[in-house]
């Protein structure tokens, strides 16, 4: 079976110049967008240390370790040590790189060489990212929208007439969801629902 | 996972001034609670089985080993030194293994990064080459000839220097080093820490000084070291694995890595495996 995408951000959230962490799978990662709006999805791990590359910062096209300023480059090679100035880094310094895109204003990850296609929202807008404490399915029951599929979930929900919605369901730690949720309008009372889906799985 | 030699080694469980009469300060050792506390003039350290561990008391701190101890606390001989400031730092409890914090502060290429202005400073990266070695005699690691570009090299420095620096790892979990005194420039300020693993991933940091200053007021002496500390310990709970790799190819060292390469060397050789990450086959 390929493994698909998950949803890690939405894209309005990861300014260019900015590193946040994310989680794939169990996996930490660092995910970030450099100057001129490239986006990367890397294992958030200096090879030099282990220090989290999601602590560190962008320069221009590239990421540095704030441990020690080593610099990676758009594909993950190491350009830079400062402590070595005028050393050129092996080749073989490289972070793990992982495949990520953005569709519909969402970020998405997933193993590198990933086959699958990215899961598709229709024509919703982005809306808002919310952390709640409770399993994937959990947050499914209490959207009352159905099973998984492609880590989403979608339907109608009445907020003061219908609004068409779908839900990214990302696993981000033990027993916690991340949920990034899409809708064609009514944002603000969407982002409420949301907060009342939260009540009903944190119980 | 302990060892013998872990067992018996001398590790620091707190200041020798601040231990009161029973129940005194209760804390761990490799895992272990244990309690400190002054017995008719001597300090006692017990475990919860009523266990008595082996005590001495050594520059301003109290020192347990756990088993039979392999030999004295290591020598200092500094502490004796007439004309030096001796300051305890007090305590900072980080979130990592015993071994990954002496690395860290065996390590000069992230002062421009974590030290950014005090004591680093872009684009002052550079790490000139310096010597290491183990001193089989004394069974330590020793760093010298290594200097680097300070913009505030101590409390007491005034603007930019270059400063040399030596570096020893005295024991598993204690480390020193000597660094240009700014005041006497043909002297040596001594900075030690040492540590006390609680278990594998949580340790205590009791940084310790012996300087040549006689003016800067004493609270911003323990300020300006407790600063520094603090600034590494946002990297010391962030680096994965928290254990410290001692097999190479889980992490990639360069020749600024020389005094971590042979700190763990010298713990691998020596078996001295709690706080570390179980060696491969």
């Amino acid at each position: 079976m390929i493994e698909g995408w998950t949803a890690l951000a939405l894209s309005a959230d990861l300014p260019p110049g900015v590193a946040v962490p994310g989680r794939l799978r169990g996996e930490d990662l660092v995910i970030w967008r450099s100057a001129s709006g490239r986006l990367r999805a890397w294992g958030d791990r200096c090879p030099h240390r282990g220090m989290r590359l999601s602590h560190g910062f962008v320069r221009g096209e590239t990421l540095a370790c704030i441990y020690h300023g080593w610099t990676y480059d758009g594909t993950g090679a190491c350009t830079l040590i400062p402590a070595h100035p005028d050393l050129e880094p092996p080749k073989s310094i490289r972070t793990q790189g992982y495949d990520c895109r953005e569709a519909a204003g969402v970020i998405f990850a997933a193993a590198e060489g990933t086959g699958a296609a990215l899961p598709d929202p229709g024509s919703l807008a982005p809306v808002r990212s919310l952390q709640m404490e409770g399993t994937t399915d959990a947050v499914a029951r209490a959207a009352g929208m159905g099973t998984l599929a492609d880590g989403m979930v979608r339907g109608t929900v009445d907020l003061d007439g219908a609004v068409a919605v779908a839900l990214f369901l990302q696993t981000s730690g033990a027993g916690m969801t991340t949920v990034h949720a899409l809708a064609d309008r009514a944002p603000l009372a969407v982002s409420d629902w949301l907060e009342r889906i939260r009540e009903i799985v944190e119980g | 996972m302990i060892t013998e030699a872990n067992l018996s080694a001398w590790y620091p469980v707190g200041m020798a001034a601040a231990v009161g009469p029973a129940p005194g300060r209760a804390t761990r050792l490799l895992g272990r609670a244990i309690r400190l506390f002054a017995d008719a003039g001597t300090v006692r350290v017990t475990d919860d089985a009523g266990h008595e561990l082996s005590v001495c008391t050594a520059y301003g701190h109290v020192w347990a080993c756990p088993g039979t101890p392999a030999g004295p606390v290591f020598a200092l001989p500094e502490a004796d030194q007439p004309g030096r400031r001796l300051v305890d730092c007090g305590r900072v409890q980080v979130r990592c293994s015993a071994l990954r914090a002496v690395e860290n502060f065996l390590d000069i290429a992230h002062f421009p990064f974590i030290h950014a202005g005090i004591l680093g400073a872009e684009p002052h990266t550079e790490v000139n080459r310096y010597e290491v070695a183990i001193r089989e005699e004394v069974d330590e690691v020793w760093a010298t000839k290594v200097s680097f570009y300070q913009p505030q090299a101590a409390r007491s420095a005034t603007g930019g220097v270059d400063v040399e620096y030596m570096y020893r790892v005295a024991a598993p979990t204690s480390a020193v080093l000597y660094k240009t005194s700014p005041p006497r420039p043909g002297e040596w300020d001594v900075i030690a820490i040492f540590v006390q693993p609680l278990d594998e991933t949580t340790c205590d940091c009791w940084p310790w000084m012996a300087l040549y200053d006689d003016d800067t007021p004493l609270a911003e002496l323990i300020q300006f070291q407790q600063t520094i500390f603090l600034q590494d310990r946002s990297i010391l709970e962030n680096q994965i694995p928290a254990l410290l790799p001692l097999d190479p190819g889980m992490e990639t060292p360069t020749r600024a890595d020389l005094t971590s390469i042979a700190y763990r060397r010298w713990l691998k050789r020596r078996g001295l495996t709690y706080g570390a990450q179980a060696v491969a086959a």
